[in-house]
């Protein structure tokens, strides 16, 4: 299987890709559009913009007590909160809500927040807004209207300070992970960024190095160069010594973008906050690049194939989509993996072919799993191999030397049982 | 001895038959020219020589072993439809070639930069492919089907696209391959340069063997009672002639051919009565298109049905 010839295809490839600038581009500039991506994703969450919010209560007290609470807060101090206190029955208040319509329309007053009489037994808060479901207020209100809501309560009862305290105070979730080993650890952010880290190197990836073997098949075919590459080698020899170039060039890749997160298991060199640490070991990188590099030949088999049918760029992207969304289906899942652990549509894709490539890394990362699953996972990878890429060689063996017009899919069929 | 039997080769494309039995034989140390119009199946019958293509039936055997990697590994193959790597340069591709057939090092490398100078593209070695000219890419590519000393060339349709110089040159340079004993195979549709070059010849018409052998044998063979003439005047008196079989103008020169082998000397005397002038007068010649065209029929005769290049 492997000879000289092999060897001397995949030298070209990788001294094509590597020393590409392409390729130098896309590993120093991927890292940097991953973080200024969650950096995005952080601001637009973050960034709440200005908003105006009318406050009402029923009673003088209240709304006094509510404004030194909220314009006390935290928050405020970043000014993009303005407030504005009213003292109004319910009656007066549905004159204001008519009266103050068009400016909640308009967006000048963002809502506003009545708290009745009731509230002070059962909690109980309406919102008026053009867009009442908006997390970030409800979460940014909650603290000092509860605060508020409390003492009020326990104003006329003898309480210590200590005892009003206790009961201001709200809760406050920490995870810890459980895991085969003795110790129970702290789980901070890290692994979820990990796992999100992991996914999106993994589906950019698959997807860049698939395009770019797609593009350098269908330029040797459209190019002729392919016939006299085929008078010295076998289309399988040609087909292995490219595949395994660009997985090379991917694999060497994916190594650069993980060396810090390497870095970080393997040395002390480097101390994360604690709330991003992450707990992963090398063998989970280990696995991660060996499943990727098992998961790289069968999408580049496919995304070789897919090139050899075509010989132009134009007509290649209308058989690309069944590979992206090979792609993209998986990456999705990984992203709702990251929400909801446990789901088991992940759990299952975890140990299918072409999804588990993406998912098995975001799920080691996110849960313990079991060492027999990730062995399953390389045995399904493996098979995998066995079955596409002898199927995506006949395949390949056919469409290289077939040019002309757009071949049917139903041709492309035949080609399988083609004696070439 | 045969360097290379071509036995009962059948190719079939989505029930077009491209190449139909055909059996052949290059002797050792010739030039071997496959001809045929387009579409007759040249192009299948070489890469199914080359490996390329798996044949339906049919073999091919290397001096007594049937053909595989060994082959590829000795054989300089350009194909009709020529490409290289547009963006590597001259010297890497030439290296990387070679270095497919299992020739790499010193040896090599001196000779990359004779043929280079050779073909006056030296001072071109590192320039990228894309910046060449289409003409300077073809010398390219021709060095790159050279370079690893094959003892086979295949060359199909080398001439196409060449201007008159190269031409030349490589007409130059398969001579004196010739010279060092290896066997050039080649195709082509222009009988001018098989005539000139080959000394064995197949001719293939529809995917089926018409005509095989020697080019003398052949020539000899058919040119018995032909006589080519060039001339000045009116032979219009020669179409009804009792001993005039048949009259083919070709242009330049005109095909006779007589009944009779012994006619030639009446036909020349008549032609001298008549005032003809005649400038050239060859008894018994004949070219090989006068033959491909008597063998193959009409030379527009498009009724068979052409292979597409798959």
């Amino acid at each position: 299987m492997f000879n000289k010839r092999i060897i001397t295809l995949i030298k070209r490839e990788l001294r094509e890709k590597v020393m590409s600038r392409t390729f130098i581009f896309m590993t120093i500039l991927m890292p940097l559009i991953m973080f200024v991506s969650i950096g995005i994703q952080m601001l637009i969450s973050g960034d709440e913009g200005k908003s105006t919010i009318a406050l009402v209560t029923e009673t003088q007290a209240l709304t006094e007590s509510f404004q030194k609470e909220l314009l006390a807060s935290d928050f405020m101090k970043q000014g993009n909160y303005t407030f504005s206190f009213y003292t109004q029955n319910r009656e007066e208040l549905k004159k204001f809500l008519d009266e103050s319509k068009s400016s909640l329309l308009e967006g000048t007053l963002t809502g506003i927040v009545y708290v009745p009489s009731s509230a002070m037994k059962n909690k109980k808060i309406e919102y008026y807004s053009k867009t009442p479901t908006n997390l970030t207020l409800s979460q940014k209100l909650e603290g000092p209207m509860n605060k508020v809501l409390i003492d009020n309560y326990f104003s006329n009862r003898s309480l210590s300070t200590e005892e009003l305290d206790f009961a201001r105070k709200g809760i406050d979730f920490n995870g810890f992970k459980i895991t085969k080993e003795e110790k129970i650890e702290e789980a901070g952010f890290g692994n979820l960024i990990l796992s999100y880290v992991f996914s999106f190197l993994l589906y950019i990836s698959l997807i860049f190095s698939g395009q770019t073997l797609l593009q350098s098949v269908i330029e040797e075919k459209s190019n002729r160069i392919v016939e006299v590459i085929l008078s010295s080698v076998s289309p399988k020899e040609l087909m292995t010594g490219k595949i395994l170039g660009s997985a090379l060039t991917a694999l060497l890749q994916m190594v650069i973008w993980l060396s810090p997160i390497i870095l970080i298991i393997s040395t002390t060199l480097f101390v994360l906050p604690a709330e991003i640490t992450f707990s992963i070991t090398m063998s989970h990188v280990l696995f991660l690049l060996a499943n990727f590099a098992l998961g790289l030949i069968v999408f580049l088999s496919l995304f070789g194939m897919m090139g050899s049918i075509f010989d132009n760029p134009q007509d290649a992207q209308s058989g690309m989509w069944p590979l992206l969304m090979l792609l993209i289906i998986p990456f999705l899942i990984a992203m709702s993996m990251m929400r909801n652990p446990n789901s088991p549509i992940a759990n299952i894709a975890a140990l299918l072919p072409f999804s588990s490539i993406m998912i098995m890394p975001v799920k080691m990362t996110l849960v313990e799993v079991p060492l027999w699953q990730l062995f399953a996972c390389l045995a399904v990878n493996v098979a995998t191999i066995f079955v596409v890429f002898p199927l995506a060689g006949k395949i390949y063996r056919v469409g290289i030397l077939s040019t002309g017009k757009k071949p049917k899919w139903s041709e492309v069929v035949k080609w399988l049982k083609y004696k070439y | 001895m045969y360097a290379l039997e071509v036995k009962n080769l059948t190719k079939t494309f989505d029930k077009v038959v491209a190449v139909d039995n055909a059996s052949f034989e290059v002797p050792e140390g010739s030039v071997f020219g496959l001809i045929g119009r387009n579409g007759a199946g040249k192009t299948t019958t070489i890469r199914m020589m080359m490996n390329i293509y798996l044949q339906d039936s049919g073999e091919v055997i290397l001096r007594g072993v049937k053909v595989g990697q060994d082959f590829k590994n000795h054989v300089g193959y350009l194909p009709e439809e020529r490409g290289l790597y547009k963006k590597m340069k001259v010297i890497d591709i030439l290296y990387y070639f070679a270095e497919l057939k299992g020739k790499s090092g010193r040896d090599v490398h001196r000779k990359a930069d004779e043929y280079l100078k050779r073909f006056d593209l030296y001072d071109r070695r590192l320039s990228k492919i894309e910046d060449l000219s289409k003409g300077n890419q073809q010398k390219i590519q021709f060095i790159a089907t050279i370079l690893h000393d094959p003892e086979f060339i295949i060359l199909d349709e080398p001439f196409s696209g060449l201007d008159p110089i190269n031409t030349n040159l490589l007409k130059e340079i398969i001579l004196e391959m010739k010279k060092q004993g290896k066997v050039i195979i080649f195709s082509t549709h222009l009988m001018d340069f098989a005539e000139k070059m080959c000394d064995h010849i197949v001719m293939i018409d529809h995917g089926k063997i018409i005509l095989k052998g020697s080019l003398n044998e052949i020539k000899s063979k058919h040119s018995q009672r032909n006589v080519s003439l060039t001339y000045d005047g009116d032979i219009s008196f020669l179409k009804s002639h009792p001993i005039i079989d048949k009259i083919t103008d070709y242009g330049n020169t005109t095909g006779i051919r007589l009944k009779e082998s012994s006619q030639s000397q009446q036909l020349l005397k008549m032609l001298i009565e008549k005032n003809v002038i005649v400038k050239k007068f060859d008894a018994n010649d004949i070219s090989l298109q006068e033959i491909f065209i008597e063998l193959a029929g009409h030379e527009d005769g498009n009724n068979g049905k052409e292979v597409r290049n798959v």
